[in-house]
């Protein structure tokens, strides 16, 4: 349990005393605060002051379009990220612990290879030449390769397979801490097992999947690397789109207002996030 | 490796003092920046013993970043050209010295006031011989999915080149191309648009085309060469080929000028130039570099095609670049 206390403070970002927080404040004026609001000035400033750029950001139906398929994108990461990781983190949590650290390790071990690297191995394994089509057509399941790839699928595999470890830790945290005596009760009331799973230990995992969850949606409308290479064109993410406006064409103003819009819905979502984490939190659990 | 320590060092060098001994040049990265710093750096070292230290790649908003901050750490840059021209518009680039760049030999292509050509390139159609049949031979061919079957790859980015082959495809004359037609390129390319995978860098060109993944393409020709060299089995066709020139330029404020304009001088020079062309596969922009190169190097550059050559025009992109951006975003994002 206090590991779990542990963790929420951590996610809260809220320091221990505040004395020792002013470093911590410190830096995160001079690298957080500082820049984001050069970048606020700038979206209303460059090149001229006024409120043209978010003007021309929401009256472009480019960038709307380009903004609406970033929470597209987050949101079918997200579910299905929840839904891949639910078995694995129900698995750890149940493992003897000796074997749960060694899952444990591969999962985190994944983490440390590099991302771009990670993304590439995406890229031999599911084009169409790829590894799976050939193994499917050459097992006559398939005629015609499948397109997993340059759409939204190649960049939901991908992304998934990324988030997947910053979904199980919260998750493996929260159900760890569910007494599985609760399910044998159940059980032994009568509850066949999906009725266990949906009255039981979905309900009480919901905080977990709540900070996961959320954590994975938060991360995944920035992700710039994987929708770029496996993604097609017209499922751009919004990193990248912010990219070259800036990069290519210049317009600071424009690819600063595209940068702050996108960090006001972030900062939204978290204090969300704190909301749902902060009202579950025990009593004197800070 | 080399090059992102150069890269870092060059960062660290240039926050600390400039020095009159060194100097940093920066390029796009891979095989391309590996053979300018053989070719021109580590010779212009040598003989003037000014130190070029390698960073990159080349980002235009770091660049414009760096003038407007008036801390510019880099001396001499890679750029495309069509950049270059609304670069030197916006005040953001150094009048050339032509004093101590010699000018004469320089193809009036490729130079201008503020900038001196690097090398120049051609977009070609290649193809994967494994996954296609018959020989592409033109542009319209890479339209014409009934005839040729199979993905198509193109460069992903608003850039000049896709909308030109798009328009010739469709059947303008190439002395008619400008001002393009933009209506009538995204209407043809509309007709193949669910067969185009999009590349964003020359080494995911090669990998869609090397692997069958795209069965043909529109390619730079130096990643092509880079392709036969490496035994992959591609064609090529030089038909309608379209050239495109990057640059050399030095940013407003650079802080070893002197430096760079002497690096120009040897970068541009006919055995700079052909030192260069003979390990990238890209052409000389110097004319009396040819005399100085193996004469089955001179047959591989785009130089030794000029019939039915395009020269793509970089001054009606550098004055229509966001127009036509808006425009490709729009259309590629639908």
């Amino acid at each position: 349990m206090t590991g779990t206390a542990f963790r929420r403070r951590s996610l809260a970002g809220l320091p221990a005393g505040s004395a020792g927080a002013l470093p911590a404040l410190t830096l995160v004026g001079l690298f957080f605060i500082v820049p984001v609001v050069a970048l606020l000035l700038r979206s209303v400033t460059d090149p001229e002051p006024g409120l043209q750029n978010y003007a021309a950001l929401f009256g472009s139906g480019t960038y709307v379009r380009v903004f609406l398929n970033t929470f597209l994108v987050a949101a079918v990461v997200t579910v299905v990220t929840i839904v891949v990781a639910f078995p694995v983190a129900w698995m750890l949590a149940i493992m003897p612990p000796a074997l749960g650290s060694i899952v444990f390790g591969i999962i985190i071990l994944s983490m440390w290879t590099n991302l771009l690297t990670r993304t590439y191995a995406w890229m031999v394994l599911l084009q169409r030449t790829g590894v799976i089509n050939r193994a499917l057509v050459g097992l006559g399941i398939i005629h015609e390769p499948l397109p997993l790839i340059n759409n939204l699928t190649g960049v939901t595999i991908g992304m998934v397979y990324i988030m997947l470890p910053f979904m199980i830790l919260p998750l493996v945290g929260t159900l760890r801490a569910i007494d599985p005596m609760t399910l044998r009760a159940a059980s032994l009331c009568g509850a066949s097992p999906l009725q266990a799973f949906r009255r039981i230990l979905l309900p009480l995992s919901l905080p977990g999947i709540a900070a996961g969850g959320l954590m994975v949606f938060v991360m995944s409308l920035g992700y710039f690397v994987t929708p770029a290479l496996l993604g097609g064109t017209s499922n751009m993410m919004l990193a990248e789109m912010i990219a070259q406006t800036v990069q290519s064409l210049l317009n600071w103003g424009l690819g600063s207002a595209a940068a702050f819009v996108l960090l006001v819905v972030t900062m939204a979502l978290y204090a969300i996030q704190l909301r749902i984490v902060g009202a579950r939190r025990p009593a004197g659990g800070l | 490796m080399k090059l992102i320590l150069a890269g870092v060092l060059a960062g660290l060098l240039a926050a600390t003092a400039a020095k009159a001994d060194e100097m940093v040049f920066t390029s796009w990265g891979g095989t391309t920046q590996e053979a300018q710093t053989k070719s021109w750096a580590e010779p212009f070292t040598a003989s003037s013993g000014i130190k070029v230290l390698q960073d990159g790649p080349t980002d235009y908003g770091k660049l414009k970043a760096m003038v407007d901050a008036k801390n510019v750490t880099w001396d001499v840059v890679d750029v495309e050209m069509d950049f270059a021209i609304k670069a030197a518009k916006d005040g953001l680039l150094e009048p050339i010295d032509f004093a101590v760049v010699p000018k004469d030999a320089l193809d009036p292509r490729f130079s201008n006031e503020h900038a001196v050509g690097s090398f120049y390139y051609s977009f070609v159609l290649a193809w994967n011989k494994g996954a296609v049949s018959g020989e592409p031979t033109s542009w319209a061919d890479m339209f014409d999915t009934k005839k040729f079957p199979g993905k198509r790859t193109f460069y992903k980015w608003s850039a000049p080149g896709v909308i030109e082959i798009a328009l010739l495809a469709d059947g303008v004359p190439a002395d008619k191309l400008y001002p393009l037609d933009l209506e009538r390129a995204f209407k043809k390319l509309d007709t193949i648009k669910s067969d185009i995978v999009w590349w964003g860098g020359g080494a995911e060109s090669q990998q869609l085309i090397a692997s069958g993944e795209a069965a043909f393409g529109q390619l730079w020709n130096g990643r092509v060469f880079a392709l036969e060299k490496d035994g992959a089995d591609v064609g090529v066709s030089w038909n309608q080929n379209l050239t495109a020139a990057d640059v050399l330029v030095v940013p407003k404020g650079a802080k070893n000028k002197d430096g760079a304009m002497k690096f120009l001088a040897a970068a541009t020079s006919p055995t700079g130039q052909a030192k260069f062309a003979e390990a990238s596969g890209y052409a000389p922009i110097n004319t009396k570099a040819k005399a100085e190169m193996p004469a089955d190097v001179v047959k591989g550059l785009p130089d030794a095609h000029v019939d039915g050559q395009i020269n793509l025009d970089m001054h009606y992109w550098a004055e229509h670049r966001d127009e036509i951006a808006t425009r490709w975003y729009a259309w590629q994002t639908k």
